[in-house]
């Protein structure tokens, strides 16, 4: 019989009890969801309510596939870990690229669904039907990297894909990440974290089985025609040859390359950070994620100076920013330096480059001093110091230990005004975007279910004027307004717009860069494949994406508000709102986010005043059921 | 001359479109382990490597069958598996140097490439030309007008900057 997509079961593992058992997965939630992230909206609004703790035994990790996981489908080996975030204590989402997803796939898994907490380290080991809970008391400790290995090795198979948290997430650091294929992050919220509290080192997966699709030779005729699309898009050979270090360029030149803790948006010693400098020096292979036609990763080898002998895959457009412009820093072998101690101590390059940026702006505003950090001098551009520290982090040690908080809890420890300097929403620190030179990331950061988020929703049309496209999408009559980037109006259109069809790729899963940048596939897209993949004809309707994606991002919300979150915490950093951008193209934008706010909650059907989804809001989206779980 | 896969593992990116692209021809649904080639992934050095079959020199899967299902192209030098006198005895998975002869052990039968019968799916499914089905000759010659317009648009990247 065909699966058309799914593999139809859910593994459960309760590592209190020892316990692993199946479940079936149920039809209703294909027909609501989807899959991915909606499939795991579903279990964690159910099962992990406002009492729990994100690193109690009670708190869900989660890790779902969708019905394209494992197909031919370009981009389609993504992979999303949820939970209660570690970080923010809100809804925590991480999606990761790499070989993890199709492999629990074709062990003949949709998700799985880890609860309670092991008495001492274990690795998850799922065999096709065969899972178990192996000891791992010799791994704990281990970097990612050995961790891998050594999984691998003893398995006597090289192709078991494992997921591994790495000493910051043992030490429950709460940016820790979860890493697949040693340098693929799910990274932000924390959910090494989560993982650390429940004592699991990795999980490691093996399938042999298949995913069938429902209408074989047409989705086949279909994906192959769509990895022609990703091959032959500029945008997309471009990103192929340079990564997303095509990306530092293009923020410097409109003036939107996070700077000195996120004070500017143009940087000096960009060059260094480009990919006309990196490719030449330091790059010694392009390498995809799991069906990919676009292949933008890189592995990176140091040749010479302080760190010489690095050899790492990546660092991405973000990496580069949070280690390098970030912290004043020109030079790339640091920054791959800092991601490799990322990858294999197991954080989230973001935040931690973030956190790392709040302790330099701190310690230049004398606000720490040597006394604090332990002798380290944190000057702008100091590559060997923001080195150190992250180590520190990693290992909780001195002033690290405060920073391994994240930057909101850290600000709270300090205290002595460092609060202003903390660049985070809802605990969350901000990504390498700024909504003062671009408003609809200022909305999408404000918005973000997990925090400030550049993924759930980024709208590109307007920051890089596509014209065309933006009338095609929104109507004539809204520009130019809509694609200018320095005004408000209109911005929460585009945002709900794209933040729907993001949420359908995330229950696909497919990768970012199939719809983001470029902009390859489109809902419409989706509305094509899904109907051939899932044999359902609903879902092949453009109106019912929408209503799905909707129910998605209310959902998040809904589980959200059951923490407290209202419209007075969808609020910016001062410095996006209060301060005028100094210099660069941008030179005194500023954001004013209520309007946008009130435009948003409008489109999405919740109270302008509280932020919450009004009830009739939930009973167009079939969202009654959540009121007995409130 | 007759044309043979063969594989530039520089280029290969380790996406492994070319085991799904054969498992859907073949099998008609998406199953990397009954992919009749494998990438093997080497993450920490950034190294993958398509493992595809022959035609190789010496060919151990026939020298090894003992029941002679396993034939050879006297032409192309390929080797295929005749289903029906196969008895199962996997002494031709054992000894293949590649590792790309496989058993399916649902349906217990032995899987091997046969080139899809002259129009390979995973060459023409592989994103980066790292695999390539022609003659060897003309394999060579491609791979050296690759390096040619590789290097003028270096040439002409140094010169206009971009």
């Amino acid at each position: 019989m065909k699966s058309n997509g799914y593999a139809g079961r859910i593994l459960r593992v309760d590592l209190t009890d020892e316990r692993i058992w199946t479940e079936s997965l149920p039809r209703e939630w294909i027909r609501d969801f989807i899959g991915g992230d909606g499939f795991a909206a579903r279990v964690l609004y159910e099962e992990v309510g406002h009492d729990v703790d994100s690193l109690s035994p009670q708190n869900r990790l989660i890790v779902a596939t969708g019905p394209v996981t494992g197909t031919l489908w370009p981009m389609s080996g993504r992979t999303v870990f949820v939970s209660k975030a570690a970080q923010t204590g809100i809804w925590g989402e991480s999606h990761v690229g790499g070989f993890m997803g199709p492999e629990l796939k074709y062990a003949g898994y949709d998700m799985l669904v880890v609860s309670g907490k092991a008495e001492s380290p274990v690795v998850i080991s799922i065999l096709d039907d065969d899972a178990d809970l192996l000891p791992a008391d010799n791994l704990w400790g281990m970097t990612t990297a050995e961790v891998t290995a050594a999984i691998k090795k003893s398995r006597r198979d090289p192709d078991v894909q494992v997921a591994a948290v790495g000493p910051a997430g043992e030490r429950l650091v709460r940016f820790a990440s979860v890493i697949v294929n040693n340098a693929r992050a799910a990274g932000r919220t924390g959910m090494g974290a989560v993982l650390g509290s429940k004592k699991v080192k990795a999980i490691a997966v093996r399938g042999h089985g298949a995913v069938e699709v429902a209408r074989h030779d047409e989705f086949v005729q279909l994906a192959t025609e769509a990895h022609m699309r990703v091959r032959s898009n500029p945008q997309a050979q471009q990103m192929h040859r340079w990564g997303t270090w095509i990306l530092t360029a293009v923020k410097q030149s409109i003036g939107e390359l996070p700077t000195y803790n996120h004070r500017t948006g143009v940087f000096d010693g960009w060059e260094s950070l480009s990919g006309d400098h990196i490719r030449p020096r330091y790059t010694v292979s392009d390498r995809a994620c799991f069906g990919c036609s676009l292949g933008c990763k890189k592995m990176n080898y140091v040749p010479d100076g302080p760190f010489a002998g690095t050899l790492e895959e990546g660092p991405e457009y973000e990496g580069l920013m949070a280690f390098g412009s970030s912290l004043g820093i020109a030079d790339f072998a640091t920054t791959l330096k800092a991601n490799q101690i990322c990858n294999r101590t197991g954080m989230d390059a973001i935040s931690a480059g973030t956190t790392l940026s709040f302790a330099f702006e701190a310690f230049e505003q004398g606000l720490i001093d040597e006394k604090t950090t332990g002798g380290l001098r944190l000057q702008w551009g100091d590559g060997s110091a923001a080195v150190q520290l992250l180590e520190m982090i990693a290992r909780r040690e001195g002033l690290g230990d405060v920073l391994a908080e994240g930057t909101r809890r850290a600000a709270q420890r300090i205290g002595k005004g460092t609060e202003k300097l903390a660049i985070h929403v809802k605990g969350l620190e901000v990504s390498g975007q700024d909504g003062r030179t671009h408003r609809s990331i200022a909305l999408s950061h404000a918005t973000g279910a997990r925090g400030a988020d550049h993924l759930r929703s980024l709208v590109t049309v307007d920051q890089l004027g596509y014209r065309e496209v933006a009338a095609k999408r929104w109507g004539a009559d809204r520009l130019p307004e809509i694609i200018d980037p320095y005004t408000e109006k209109y911005k929460a259109a585009a945002v709900v717009e794209t933040e729907n069809t993001y949420c359908i790729r995330d229950t696909l899963i497919v990768c970012w860069y199939s719809v983001a940048w470029p902009p390859i596939f489109w809902i419409e897209d989706f509305a094509r494949v899904l109907p051939l993949v899932t044999g359902i004809e609903q879902l092949g309707s453009v109106k019912e994406l929408v209503r799905i994606a909707e129910r998605q991002v209310t959902l998040k919300r809904l589980f959200n508000a059951r923490e407290g979150i209202r419209r007075e915490d969808d609020r910016l950093p001062d410095r996006f709102t209060k301060e005028p951008m100094p210099d660069g193209p941008g030179k005194g934008q500023l954001v004013n986010l209520d309007p946008m706010l009130d435009d948003y909650y409008r489109h999405r059907g919740w109270d302008v005043s509280t932020g919450l989804p009004t009830p009739e809001t939930l009973r167009r989206l079939s969202l009654d059921w959540t009121a007995r779980f409130a | 001359m007759p044309s043979q896969l063969s594989v530039d593992y520089t280029k290969c990116t380790g996406c492994r479109i070319c085991e799904l692209a054969c498992s859907a021809k073949n099998e008609g649904k998406f199953q990397p382990a009954l992919a009749r080639l494998k990438i093997v992934k080497y993450d920490d050095l950034g190294v993958d490597i398509p493992n595809v079959c022959g035609p190789c020199e010496e060919a151990p899967c026939v020298d090894v069958c003992p029941v002679y299902a396993m034939v050879r192209d006297p032409v192309s030098k390929m080797t295929y598996v005749n289903q029906d006198k196969c008895i199962l005895c996997k002494s031709c998975v054992g000894v293949c140097v590649n590792g790309v002869i496989v058993l399916d052990t649902v349906r217990m039968r032995i899987l091997k490439c046969d080139h899809c019968g002259g129009d390979p799916e995973c060459a023409k499914a592989c994103p980066t030309g790292a695999i390539r089905y022609a003659s060897v000759g003309r394999i060579g010659l491609m791979g050296r007008h690759g390096k040619v317009t590789a290097y003028l648009r270096e040439i002409r990247r140094v010169v206009t900057g971009h």
